[in-house]
């Protein structure tokens, strides 16, 4: 980076930092901390909810996914809209009024205290993991900046925003991811304009979607039945509509966005709005990804992207990387060449020339992933989260890449800063307060709920070490999601749907749910997006009929 | 354990659409012709 480019980095971080503790000043109690006072406006707590899901995994995965995968990702968000309507129409308006700090206080009232205790748990497992991947990528993004290892990345980023957090609470979360959704937005489209103005003269964006469209990067709609292949439309239309509805209602770290609205209107305002706006988003940002495909036609592209690991390759393997690497430039140079009849408008003529050299481009790319993964003892190589922001330093304008490097820093730490809060609500309001010190003072509840929010803090670290054999990152936090999201959604779909369902058949059918998809985890094929619809409907049949086995247990809704 | 602050309200007036059917609604032709566009785009013969 550029003298101007980390001046415009420390400016933008020590601004948003300071604002975050500007905003969340005066918290004197946990209702101030964990739900700002509930007097948040719809576009703020909208903003909000939008700013906690994109993090800067959306930039750095989604992008990377894009790149190397095409746009067929985007499925996964085509639920979102009726998951939004149909959350306002169902459990929104019974957490408002039941004024609860967290969802699963919700379902103690509804069934008991272990169903509740074990919702909560299965939150707190699969947001704990989550949240570690979340820390990892912008600490990605930091290593390949400075050179460091991503160890001593992780603990600077984890450590400055559990610190923020610490100070901050949920009105300082919100505000700050107000001003970082509007710096996203501008962003994104800062981005995407760049990536298109760098093509060659003569080379326009319909050129560039030719390209990207001979090698399948613009298929979107896969009409394939199949449960095992991935991101099909159905498996995006039903089974992202069950994850959306399992995230948005009963993930915590977004419940609690929206439970500090200041009305009821206003919170499901909130939700809606994200419901018009997330797939436009997601749509530009993975065209900006295939944007940067194409624009490494005409500019060489490292053979691997990770800069540590193409070092440590060229150490150890002297005599067999030059014959890859020789074997990758002539193929980028076919490439290049095929890529330059689109411009001419010899498509139909260059498609198979091109289509041969791109094959063998990428042929020549899983040559040196696999001397790699070799060197590594086997061990799998994924460098997806690396492309994009090396694009961005290898080719924005100094003050510019600085800019959108700040921008994901900063937009990460606002969404660590969310889900540490959320975590340590969890733990605080459905653990300690409910099981260990229900009558504790404001200030002991206080530092209690901050203790708790540094050992979040902490295990995400520890998670965020490991993240990187796990592959892309957009995909590892939704698969971490999915391992919980179905038995959670199971349960409140009981408390919600099924007047008949008793305390017993929610607890032993959300068990025998998770069981479900353990399975379906290490003994099927099924894509993980089946997850969540398969582990709901088990615990929903499978609680009914312990229910209506044991009917005297049955608590009133 | 129960929020203490203020209480809720829920008698918001619903903006722009004016009633919550008729927002639902927007949302989902929005969501129909969104999706729409996109299987447009990613078959158009550029």
């Amino acid at each position: 980076m550029s003298r101007l480019d980390w001046v415009v980095l420390v400016a933008y971080l020590v601004a948003i930092v300071s604002f975050g503790v500007w905003a969340g000043r005066g918290n004197q109690r946990i209702d101030d901390f964990f739900l700002a006072g509930r007097r948040m406006r719809w576009w703020a707590v909208g903003l909000s909810v939008m700013a906690t899901q994109i993090s800067a995994i959306t930039f750095v995965g989604t992008t990377g996914q894009a790149y190397a995968d095409g746009m067929r990702f985007l499925v996964f968000y085509f639920g979102l809209p009726f998951a939004m309507v149909t959350l306002c129409l169902t459990v929104v308006p019974f957490f408002y009024r039941a004024r609860v700090f967290t969802a699963y206080e919700y379902l103690e009232k509804r069934f008991d205290l272990r169903t509740r205790t074990l919702t909560s748990l299965l939150f707190l497992f699969g947001r704990g993991l989550s949240v570690g991947v979340t820390l990892y990528a912008p600490s990605l993004v930091l290593s390949v900046i400075l050179g460091w290892g991503e160890t001593s990345t992780i603990l600077l980023m984890g450590g400055s925003t559990i610190v923020y957090v610490i100070y901050g609470g949920n009105r300082s979360v919100i505000w700050t991811d107000v001003v970082q959704m509007a710096i996203i937005w501008f962003g994104i489209f800062l981005c995407f304009g760049m990536a298109l103005r760098q093509l060659p003269a003569g080379f326009g964006l319909g050129d560039a979607l030719a390209i990207a469209q001979t090698t399948g990067r613009l298929r979107v709609m896969d009409f394939s039945p199949s449960l095992t292949a991935p991101y099909t439309l159905w498996s995006g239309l039903v089974g992202g509509f069950f994850i959306m509805l399992a995230y948005f209602g009963c993930d915590q770290s977004q419940v609690q966005r929206y439970l500090a609205g200041s009305s009821l209107t206003q919170s499901r305002l909130s939700l809606l709005f994200n419901a018009f706006l997330k797939v436009p988003m997601q749509f530009l940002i993975l065209l900006t990804g295939v944007l940067v495909f194409v624009f490494y036609h005409f500019h060489t592209p490292p053979l691997l992207w990770n800069v540590a690991e193409m070092r440590k390759l060229a150490a150890a393997a002297p005599a067999e990387l030059p014959a890859v690497q020789s074997r990758y430039e002539a193929a980028l140079a076919a490439r290049t060449q095929a890529a330059e009849a689109f411009r001419r408008g010899e498509r139909q003529s260059a498609s198979g020339r091109y289509l041969a050299a791109n094959q063998e481009v990428e042929a020549a790319r899983r040559q040196a992933i696999g001397l790699v993964e070799k060197l590594n003892g086997g061990q799998r190589y994924n460098d997806t989260n690396y492309i994009f922001p090396s694009y961005v330093l290898a080719n924005l304008p100094p003050g510019l890449a600085g800019l959108v490097i700040a921008v994901i820093f900063a937009a990460a730490m606002s969404t660590l800063s969310g889900e540490f809060n959320s975590l340590a609500t969890a733990t605080m309001v459905d653990f300690y307060k409910r099981y260990l010190r229900p009558g504790g003072s404001d200030a002991h509840d206080l530092l209690v709920s901050r203790l708790l929010t540094a050992a979040w803090g902490f295990f995400a670290c520890l998670v965020a070490f490991q993240a990187g054999r796990f592959g892309s990152a957009i995909e590892t936090v939704n698969r971490f999601g999915s391992y919980v999201y179905g038995p959670i959604l199971g349960i409140f779909a009981l408390a919600v749907l099924a007047p008949a369902a008793s305390a017993r058949g929610a607890f032993w059918g959300g068990l025998a749910g998770e069981a479900v998809v353990f399975w379906l985890v290490w003994r099927s094929p099924v894509h993980f997006l089946w997850y969540t619809l398969i582990g709901a409907a088990a615990v929903f049949a499978i609680g009914l009929a312990i229910s209506a086995v044991a009917p005297l247990e049955r608590t009133p809704g | 354990m129960e929020a203490t602050g203020r209480p809720p309200e829920d008698d918001d007036a619903v903006p722009i659409f004016g009633t919550w059917r008729a927002i639902y609604a927007a949302v989902v032709a929005c969501a129909l012709a969104v999706m729409g566009l996109i299987a447009l785009f990613s078959a158009w013969p550029y």
